[in-house]
């Protein structure tokens, strides 16, 4: 039970949140809504995403039910629940302030040191 | 509320595993199908989709497992597997599996036996509405160096209304008392109190009702409320016995309420508890006119207000006896220094037993101990033996940590087993333990295993698995993992940083069973010493039997007023007593050696304030003794030493002078420098008695106990100072149990209405007197033979295991032309050091505790020199056979053959 959050599955726990907070998706609708928000641009190995689904869902962020699927099989439907969109919230700010700080910190030329 | 969540998921994992996990698997089917249903769509063939499919979602059990150790259940799975194979070791070791289940089943056991008892008596509160407010009164004096005074009724007055302090206080009165009208004679314990004795305790009454102020007499009270078992024995449990009238010493009291079954007087009783419950208003016959001077109260128990502490409520009733004092200066001489003391009701009743009982305690806490450094022995020789499957599962990947948990399970699983064992033994055989502790140690009868119990025991359990585990549990995690492969694959497992442990277990080991033996050693030449004592008299062919006359409230209901009305029954008595075929001589005394027979005693000792003629009366010395009133045949019965003067005759009776024999503890404390023949002396402060003249000194007698010196005594003749507590002394070779039927036929054809008690011999009564120090000296010294023997399997174990793991460095040195003595010398040494250091860590840790045992000791100074030679001498000798045994085997290696083994 590794406990250190390394910055990636900080990033997917993050994405899958914010994938859920558009509508309920099952696992892999959840693959497919990151990659296409993405662009395509993201490189997700799919088994990892459960570990995240069931850990978010250990916390309480996400909830499950089973449901139908586009193909009419039973799939499991992850939504967002109410203190994952506190979560969410507050993941985005905080990513947002570090992303604006390192991006400062990275434009920053020989002149301005 | 984070966590709330977590927690609630943990539990739906743990109920739904199995759900859960297939509804897991379904989800990821779904996921692959899914995908690969996507890949056929862009062109690909069924079966490469699926491949692919599956290669892009990764290892598919490790991602479960993933899964697992988000939601926290992998532990929960691991624990399963690392029990099932704990279970599985055990299993295919059963010879260590017993013995270690045996010890530890033995060890839990005896410490939570023990423990219930200490619970039940020290530990657990009176069960009394909020017992903790309730005290002890006592009076004292310092200045005459004495506790616990007599009382008068201003003085009862002054702690109700003038201290402040109290919300009740009742007096107590405590003693014999005969109950008739029953299908035999009864002797049965008493108490008096005050109207609100009940109220103030919080009883409430299973039939009928209690005293109240309604009942208030002036004397006593013609109602009397009786015990559940009186109610039972005497009453076949009748719903209708409130109305009833019952005699007790000849008064007739109309019953008004039973008590609650499990009720008990908070007081010391002589024999038993008490049955029968009157309330007296103090202030009416039979009782003197209220004066502070006339103290003839005798015991007195206090609520305290509620919100005071013990130390407000001391200071306040100290302020107190200081203004009495002054208010009242010809009441309380102040040489006297008078004054009030509380104490927590539950000390006084059982602070008299606690060193006991926690000596006993420390005994069983030292055995588990030890017995759980056996099985850490154990196991760690086992963990020796398992480095390299250790060793091979770190190579493989396992943590650390991962693998110090799974030993752990496996330790704490074995003493688990162990604990539950020893709480079977302990359920299983309490009652029996409950037999052997001594009737004296109080509230006995609240001794069970409840939760409390239950839980000391699974912490005990938990605790020694954690001292036996711990160790190998850590040794494991240490593997180095190249060298224990090697160690490992060569067959030797004794490395240095093992040994170590080992032999610092050893040590300890060896350290904890030196201090039981110092315990008992101590304990046992106590009693040693006791056995020996000389009491002063013959024991030997003595059977003694009590009665009791009995204090009717009103005196013409007494068949045996006054001096010449008990002389009569005296006589008539011994006349009988005598008559019987086989007795050789009779004789009565108020008080039997060792029996401490008298409830209103102080530490067992019921002394008496008296003057001496020719000294004045501001003299500071404290003049008191115990008086005992004898027939004149009584120092012949028990065939005790007259040392100067006369004994007692049958002339000595009332009318004529009366006389007192004196022992010698009376006459060195009192007539150090003088001739106390011919002295007088007068018990008690009235100038009106006569005075009584010194006629005899006997050496001492152990009235009061084997293990109780130097109490003076003052011996009077029964005809002239009698007493309504009776026991006769016979001298005849006829056993107890023979004449027990004669002498109740005797007595009650004198009066039908005696109660006959406790007839037995003196050797038993002598025995009796010993019976709870012999329980905690016979205790202790099985537990320290247990320790010595444990400490030798131990030394024994930890030698044989080295000899085999060295035997082929042994057969190299011999085969190189070491000697057998050197290879002998060479595990000798190593046996003989381990029991050096174990026994001078064990002697400083017992010289520095022996004196905690000092209350439980009589003749022995807790450094007795003589038991702390003759341990560490003895445990040494055990050890070195204990070593030597391997050693030579050692020896007996053949170089040849373990070579060739190896």
């Amino acid at each position: 039970m590794g406990k250190q959050i390394d910055l990636l599955q900080g990033t997917l726990d993050m994405l899958i949140l914010k994938a859920v907070s558009l509508g309920p998706l099952h696992g892999y609708g959840v693959l497919l809504r990151i990659q296409q928000i993405s662009g395509e641009q993201l490189e997700i190995q799919q088994g990892s995403l459960y570990p995240a689904l069931y850990r978010l869902e250990h916390q309480g962020w996400i909830a499950s039910e089973w449901g139908e699927s586009d193909n009419n099989r039973k799939a499991k439907f992850y939504s967002l629940t109410a203190a994952g969109r506190r979560q969410l919230h507050s993941e985005t700010e905080k990513w947002n302030r570090m992303a604006s700080l390192i991006a400062s910190i990275l434009r920053t030329t020989s002149e301005q040191v | 509320m984070n966590l709330l969540a977590r927690f609630r998921s943990w539990l739906k994992w743990i109920a739904n595993r199995q759900k859960l996990e297939s509804e897991m698997e379904t989800e990821v089917r779904f996921h692959l199908e899914s995908y690969a249903a996507d890949l056929v769509r862009k062109g690909l063939s069924q079966q490469e989709a699926m491949r692919q499919a599956r290669i892009e979602f990764g290892g598919i059990e490790t991602h479960k497992d993933d899964v697992r150790a988000s939601v926290g259940i992998r532990w929960w799975g691991e624990l399963g597997s690392d029990l099932h194979y704990g279970v599985r070791l055990l299993r295919k070791n059963p010879g260590f599996t017993a013995v270690a289940i045996l010890t530890l089943a033995l060890g839990v056991g005896a410490n939570t036996a023990i423990f219930s008892i200490v619970n039940a008596v020290l530990l657990r509160p009176l069960p009394f509405r909020d017992a903790d407010r309730l005290v002890r009164i006592y009076f004292n004096e310092p200045g005459a160096g004495l506790r616990a005074v007599r009382f008068s009724k201003p003085e009862l007055d002054d702690l109700q209304t003038r201290a402040g302090v109290f919300e009740d206080v009742t007096p107590i009165f405590e003693g014999s008392e005969n109950l008739t009208g029953t299908k035999q004679p009864e002797r049965v314990e008493g108490v008096n109190g005050s109207f609100s004795y009940f109220s103030m305790l919080g009883v409430i009454p299973q039939i009928g009702r209690l005293f109240g102020p309604q009942d208030f007499a002036p004397g006593f009270a013609p109602e009397a409320v009786i015990s559940d078992g009186l109610w039972r024995r005497g009453y076949g449990a009748d719903p209708n016995v409130v109305g009833r009238t019952i005699r007790i010493d000849g008064d007739p009291l109309t019953i008004i309420g039973v008590l609650p079954r499990g009720f008990r007087h908070p007081g010391p009783t002589v024999s038993g508890d008490a049955d029968v419950f009157g309330a007296a208003g103090l202030s009416g016959d039979p009782f003197p006119p209220p004066m502070r001077g006339t103290r003839i109260l005798i015991n007195g128990i206090g609520r305290l207000k509620p919100g005071l502490t013990l130390a407000q409520a001391q200071a306040r009733l100290t302020a107190m006896a200081a203004e009495l004092r002054h208010d009242f200066p010809t009441d309380y001489p102040p040489q006297a220094q008078w004054t009030i003391e509380i104490q927590p009701l539950q000390e006084t009743l059982v602070g008299n037993v606690r060193p006991m009982l926690l000596v006993l305690l420390g005994a069983v806490t030292l055995i588990v101990f030890i017995v759980s450094l056996n099985i850490a022995n154990l196991l760690l020789a086992r963990a020796s033996g398992r480095q390299q499957e250790m060793a091979v599962r770190l190579a493989l990947g396992a943590s650390r940590g991962r693998m110090v948990r799974q030993m752990l399970t496996e330790s704490m699983l074995l003493s688990l087993i162990g604990g539950a064992a020893g709480i079977a033994t302990a359920v299983g055989t309490l009652g029996f333990i409950l037999r052997l502790v001594p009737a004296n140690v109080p509230r006995l009868n609240e001794v069970r295993i409840d939760w409390v119990v239950l839980a000391f025991a699974l912490l005990i359990s938990l605790l020694t698995g954690l001292v036996f585990g711990l160790a190998p549990a850590l040794h494991s995690a240490k593997v180095a993992l190249s060298s224990a492969i090697r160690e490992g694959g060569r067959g030797s497992g004794y490395s240095t940083a093992t040994g170590r442990l080992r032999d610092v277990l050893i040590v300890s080991e060896l350290a904890f069973a030196v201090i039981l033996m110092v315990g008992a050693g101590l304990l046992l030449r106590t009693m040693r010493d006791l056995l020996q004592e000389n009491p002063g008299f013959s024991p030997t062919q003595v059977v003694t039997a009590n009665t009791w006359l009995g204090v009717p409230n009103d005196p013409k209901m007494d068949p045996y007023l006054g001096i010449p009305g008990k002389a009569t029954f005296d006589r008539e008595l011994l006349r009988r007593m005598k008559a019987i075929p086989g007795v050789e001589l009779a004789a009565i005394t108020s008080s039997l050696p060792t029996t401490n027979s008298n409830p209103n005693a102080v530490d067992g000792v019921a002394i008496e304030g008296f003057a001496i003629q020719d000294r004045p009366a501001e003299s500071s010395q404290d003049l008191r003794a115990e008086r005992i009133r004898i027939s004149p045949d009584y120092f012949k019965v028990l065939q005790a030493t007259l040392l100067r003067g006369r004994s007692f005759t049958e002339g000595d009776e009332d009318g004529k002078q009366p006389v007192a024999i004196i022992d010698e503890s009376t006459a060195r404390k009192y007539w150090p420098t003088r001739d106390p023949l011919g002295r007088q002396v007068r018990f008690g402060t009235d100038p009106t008695k006569p005075w009584t003249t010194v006629v005899g000194i006997i050496k001492d007698i152990k009235s009061d106990g084997l293990d109780i010196d130097g109490v003076p005594h003052i011996f009077v003749s029964t005809y002239q100072d009698p007493s309504k507590e009776v026991s006769v002394v016979l001298r005849t070779s006829l056993p107890a149990a023979l004449l027990e039927p004669q002498i109740r036929h005797e007595i009650q054809s004198i009066d039908p209405g005696l109660p006959v008690f406790n007839v037995s011999s003196m050797n038993h009564i002598l025995d009796q007197s010993l019976a709870s120090r012999r329980f905690s000296a016979d205790l202790v010294g099985g537990f320290a033979g247990l320790a010595v023997l444990l400490a030798a399997i131990g030394i024994y174990g930890l030698l044989a295991y080295m000899v085999s793991q060295r035997s082929r460095e042994i057969s190299i040195r011999m085969a190189l032309g070491a000697g057998r003595d050197v290879v002998l010398k060479l595990f000798l040494q190593k046996g003989i050091v381990l029991a050096g250091l174990g026994i001078v860590a064990g002697m400083v840790v017992s010289a520095s505790t022996a004196s905690l045992m000092g209350s439980l000791l009589y003749g022995v100074r807790p450094h007795d020199p003589a038991v702390f030679v003759i341990v560490p001498a003895l445990l040494f000798a055990v050890a070195v056979l204990a070593s030597y045994l391997p050693a030579r085997r050692a020896t007996k290696v053949d170089p040849m053959i373990a070579l060739r083994e190896a």
